[in-house]
């Protein structure tokens, strides 16, 4: 186990290492929301899910929608790093041309499952795609990110409601409450309260968890992913946390992760100016000096 | 919903997207043969059409139909940028369009934007069936043409214009009659019988006239509509929608580009319309049979006479 945890938080230092690199090099693009994110993406990209990066487009594969979209420097790197296309390629990211657009785009970007960036959207998308891996009787999962600011959008309800209703134990969700939206404070500027309750008064089953703590991430998302690959009958009292009943087998599960903006860089930690912004010179040689791994090439 | 059953049945892709719009599309009897392929989602239209989208993402070709206006304008982010940008196999039936389509629901319930809407976004098919029998067969063609396709249809107690089983040819213009050149008659959907009687009176007038359906809005069929207007050199259009955005306008920009001649366009006036009976409310909103005749006679008089 150690072995396996200490493997993900090289790649995650790394991924960091590159997510500030994109944006350095681009001159555009959201750090703070990438580095919320990094240590779950690598659990995701680098360790949980079922993928074949030769052929991004392979049926079975489980399917990841970044919904908080301008977060995509991160996921850009996560695909770039598991083989997707070539890391030098992150250089590119919103230039004319690049398939590395400024919000994340299916058919132009190797790996990249479906579109996003205007928010609210990656939950109703996660509906159909689960739907549709129901359909096709594949035990695909539907892995899907949200911002907890985009929780402001109605339509993350409705889709919320939708995917309970239908059963969706292949869903599995995660909100990255990192707590802070582009203009401030998530209670601030949307009245964003009692999010697991609302989740759960949803028909969710609720996990909160610290989106930081690469073994527990491991230990949750594995345990999250056997139930959503499950017969109906199996899932019944299989757990997604030891202390803590298990969902009853029509649930859906959302991850409620406590994170921090700017993880991993501590100029950056909690300091919402890094929400949009590009690192100075200095800043950039500084956050190289505090990370590991390699560059762009 | 016939067009809809006949292709669930060949093909397990082929699903319907509801917004608690099943008993509005008279979808029950497809709820109930293929419960499989029946997706309910509430009154919930972003999310239905979202939703459609990740359907389609994954393979199947999902079919999201209510209220035109829920569609068009609820959801048209939804179908701009997470259906129309990916281009994906969604398709969209619009019900109460136009005031005819609307009748009595009045304004919140009657649309006449959606194809002005949908114009404006790359990758959409816009098709105008011109009555039941014609919605069957112009869902089914929907299915053969890749990228999202919108449908617009009226009340389900339309005039029928065609006889059964008049092929539905998407893509190109449709000449109905061709007695003449003073005038073209371009027109969709409702108002197709409006425009026979037109037609036909402007004959008794002396007028030689061509009547055309133009029944795939976007993309219009460019030749057929240059030939037509080189041909006649004056042209009315005729639709229950805006006189913005609609079919007078797809038909101006290509005579501009292509033909220009005189043309007048009927349809509401940029204005609301209101509740009523359909044809009435068609009388009283400029889209009488006297409305067509009369802008006839106008066009025909700021011919160049060559």
């Amino acid at each position: 186990m150690t072995e396996r945890i200490n493997r993900l938080k090289t790649i995650a230092t790394q991924l960091r290492r590159d997510v500030v690199n994109t944006v350095y090099y681009a001159k555009d693009g959201h750090p703070g929301p990438c580095l919320s994110i990094t240590d779950m993406l690598t659990a995701l990209y680098f360790d949980i899910m079922r993928l074949n990066p030769e052929d991004p487009d392979w049926i079975h594969r489980d399917r990841f929608v970044l919904s908080k979209g301008h977060a995509c420097p991160m996921l850009y790197a996560a695909l770039a790093r598991r083989g997707y296309f070539p890391p030098a390629e992150l250089k590119t990211l919103r230039a004319l041309g690049s398939r590395l657009q400024g919000h994340p785009v299916m058919h132009y970007t190797p790996g990249v499952d479906a579109t996003s960036g205007s928010l609210g959207h990656g939950l109703p998308q996660g509906c159909g795609m689960a739907l549709a891996a129901r359909r096709r009787g594949d035990d695909s999962l539907i892995f899907v990110l949200t911002g907890d600011g985009e929780l402001n959008e109605g339509l993350v309800w409705e889709a919320a409601m939708s995917i309970a209703k239908f059963k969706l134990a292949n869903v599995i969700a995660m909100v990255d409450n990192n707590g802070v939206q582009s203009g401030g404070k998530v209670e601030t500027i949307g009245g964003l309260v009692h999010l697991r309750e609302k989740w759960e008064a949803f028909g969710w089953y609720v996990v909160e968890i610290d989106g930081h703590d690469m073994e527990q991430l491991v230990s949750v998302f594995e345990n999250a992913a056997k139930r959503g690959r499950a017969s109906r009958d199996e899932r019944e009292g299989m757990l997604i946390v030891a202390d803590q009943p298990a969902p009853n087998p029509d649930q859906p599960v959302m991850f409620i992760a406590h994170t921090l903006k700017g993880k991993g860089i501590p100029f950056m930690e909690g300091n919402n100016a890094w929400h949009k912004r590009v690192p100075t010179d200095e800043e950039h040689q500084l956050a190289m000096s505090i990370l590991g791994g390699l560059d762009l090439e | 919903m016939q067009g809809l059953e006949a292709l669930a049945e060949k093909d397990d892709r082929i699903m319907m997207v509801s917004a608690d719009s099943m008993l509005a599309m008279r979808a029950t009897g497809f709820a109930e043969k293929f419960p499989d392929q029946f997706v309910e989602m509430g009154i919930a239209e972003q999310n239905a059409a979202a939703t459609a989208a990740g359907l389609a993402i994954d393979g199947m070709i999902p079919y999201f139909a209510t209220y035109a206006g829920f569609i068009t304008m609820r959801a048209c982010e939804q179908i701009r940028t997470f259906i129309a940008y990916p281009n994906l196999n969604v398709k969209l039936a619009g019900v109460n369009s136009g005031v005819a389509g609307g009748e009595r629901e009045g304004v919140t319930h009657q649309f006449y934007e959606d194809i002005a809407i949908l114009r404006a976004i790359p990758n959409m098919t816009i098709l105008v069936p011109a009555d039941a029998d014609q919605a069957r067969q112009a869902a089914i063609a929907g299915a053969s043409i890749p990228g999202p396709v919108y449908i617009r249809l009226g009340s389900g107690r339309d005039p029928v214009f065609f006889e059964n089983d008049t092929p539905f040819i998407a893509g190109k213009i449709n000449v109905l009659q061709q007695k003449g050149n003073d005038i073209a008659l371009f027109g969709n959907g409702v108002l197709l019988n409006r425009l026979q009687k037109a037609a036909d009176e402007l004959e008794k007038r002396g007028m030689g006239v061509t009547l055309v359906e133009v029944h795939t809005v976007k993309p219009i069929d460019v030749e057929g509509v240059r030939r037509i207007l080189k041909d006649c050199g004056a042209a009315v259009t005729a639709e229950d929608h805006n006189i913005i955005g609609g079919l007078g306008s797809a038909v101006m920009e290509t005579a501009a580009e292509n033909c220009p001649v005189p043309i007048a366009r009927i349809g509401l006036r940029d204005c609301f319309g209101g509740s009523g009976n359909p044809e009435d409310l068609l009388d009283y909103y400029g889209m009488s049979v006297n409305d067509i005749v009369d802008a006839a006679l106008a066009t025909i008089k700021r011919k160049v006479i060559k």
